[in-house]
């Protein structure tokens, strides 16, 4: 490899990728925030008895799941101006987009939790003369909480990565900074490295811990 | 073919303590019917396990007596007050403050993974009977003491073996007092070797009078513990007696074939 690496640019000019970091964090923090809790109250209409609440529901998640995160960005970004007048800063409007994404993937993990604790346990709540409420609230919903924590975090991982999509919208997060750094400095190869190692040093912990629930998760059951 | 208790002509209705009368349940929007026309009267002091082929609605009947299956026609009575019953709508209604003083113990364990041992015990009496939790749990641990379990308290069910699981299974049943408990073929998941410690925790409880009605394929254990045997198949009441009469010199002839089948198989 003839490449000699110089990173001695990047970090004079590491100012502009930590103001980065900051949005970033901010996209990923609040999308999460509103991904865990309207996620969840998505996840209550998908599984409600009414078709009428459950289609529609069920139609709004199958939409962000099956539609590139990008599209919806670029969607929000340009059409929503254009289609509805609506005109809110570009931060918010990335926070919108990954958020209402995040929305679609942790319903359906909440649903699965929700819909995966075992028939036996409603039966014994039951049997020990819990009411509805009670069962929904003592027995079903901390075990569906749980058994959704790993996927809810492995999620909020990828709206962590995913954010970096909102670079092309010219939204200021880690990935654009990095983009101006790279074409200022000249040196895109070690921009984009130490762009990805700060990717790498957040994410990593976080899968770490995904995977020490999940181990644990397994051995509660066992 | 018995369609009623042994004893069901000699008493009156007051001294039941629960009668299943004209059950019918079926599964599938009535295609597969596994109820069909089961009658059945017991005593406060009857021990009734109830036996028979898989698939028979023994652990259908059960389920229908806790309150946790819908029935199509019939009703059942506890203590003399109509307990389940199906309306004019076809809908099964159910007095839930009947079915409290029903217990039941599952198959499969079934306690809240999320919860240790005592957590278990006081969650019902605490949320459904408003005990103060102080209360519950000086009673927990009695209970707990007396199943040999008093070191388990702060244990989750993930960290019990399958007799303990289930032994405290059988306690929290026990903490809402009730006046019937119903056991569902709760030795069948259990390793060999963990089956007498459950066992012996129902014995224990049969000894204390505590009207019981259980589904076994142990036909020892049915043996030990029956005060009054009923074999059932197709959903239905074949044979209902003293166990030395259903388990030993049965009357009907599909009870025979069953009881040869089940003391010889592999001969």
């Amino acid at each position: 490899m003839s490449y000699q690496f110089d990173f001695s640019s990047i970090f004079r000019n590491i100012g502009p990728l930590l103001d980065g970091l900051v949005v970033t964090i901010q996209l990923t923090v609040v999308a999460n925030v509103i991904g865990l809790t309207l996620g969840f109250l998505v996840a209550l209409l998908a599984i409600s008895p009414s078709r009428l609440i459950r289609y529609p529901t069920m139609l709004y998640i199958e939409f962000f799941r099956c539609t590139p995160a990008l599209m919806q960005i670029i969607w929000f970004f340009y059409c929503l101006p254009i289609l509805f007048n609506v005109y809110i800063p570009g931060l918010a409007m990335g926070i919108l987009a990954l958020g209402l994404n995040l929305v679609a993937f942790n319903a359906e993990a909440y649903r699965a939790a929700i819909q995966g604790v075992p028939r036996e346990q409603v039966d014994a709540s039951v049997a020990l003369g819990l009411s509805s409420f009670q069962r929904t609230a003592f027995v079903v919903l901390p075990q569906a909480f749980r058994a959704s924590l790993p996927v809810l975090l492995s999620n909020g991982i990828g709206t962590f990565q995913q954010s970096a999509l909102v670079a092309v919208v010219a939204i200021a997060d880690l990935m654009y900074n990095g983009k101006i750094l790279a074409t200022d400095t000249y040196r895109p190869i070690e921009t984009f490295t130490v762009v990805a190692l700060i990717y790498f040093a957040i994410s990593f912990p976080i899968s770490q811990i995904v995977e020490y629930l999940e181990r644990r998760q397994a051995a509660s059951i066992a | 073919m018995l369609q009623r208790g042994i004893s069901g002509g000699l008493m009156t209705q007051r001294q039941f303590l629960i009668e299943l009368e004209d059950l019918h349940k079926s599964y599938v929007g009535g295609e597969r019917p596994v109820l069909q026309g089961l009658h059945i009267a017991m005593t406060p002091g009857d021990r009734v396990v109830v036996v028979g082929p898989s698939g028979g609605g023994k652990s259908t009947l059960l389920r229908v007596i806790m309150g946790l299956e819908p029935i199509n026609q019939g009703r059942v009575l506890f203590n003399g007050q109509e307990y389940i019953s199906v309306g004019a709508d076809g809908r099964t209604k159910i007095d839930k403050q009947l079915r409290r003083q029903i217990g039941m113990v599952f198959q499969h364990y079934t306690l809240f993974p999320h919860l240790n041992v005592l957590q278990n015990l006081v969650l019902a009496p605490v949320k459904v009977r408003g005990e103060p939790r102080k209360m519950a749990e000086d009673r927990a641990r009695s209970l707990l003491d007396r199943f040999g379990l008093g070191a388990k308290e702060s244990a989750y069910p993930a960290r019990l073996s399958g007799g303990q699981k289930q032994r405290v299974a059988i306690a929290r049943a026990l903490m809402l007092d009730p006046k019937l408990m119903l056991f569902d073929e709760v030795t069948s998941a259990l390793d060999p070797e963990l089956v007498a410690e459950v066992e012996q925790v129902i014995i224990g409880l049969a000894n204390q009078s505590m009207p019981m009605m259980i589904v076994t394929h142990d036909m020892h254990f049915a043996r030990n513990i029956a005060s009054r045997v009923i074999f059932c198949a197709n959903g239905i009441v074949v044979e209902d007696g003293p166990p030395e009469q259903v388990l030993g010199q049965p009357k009907e002839a599909r009870t025979r074939e069953f009881i040869k089948r089940v003391f010889h198989i592999g001969e």
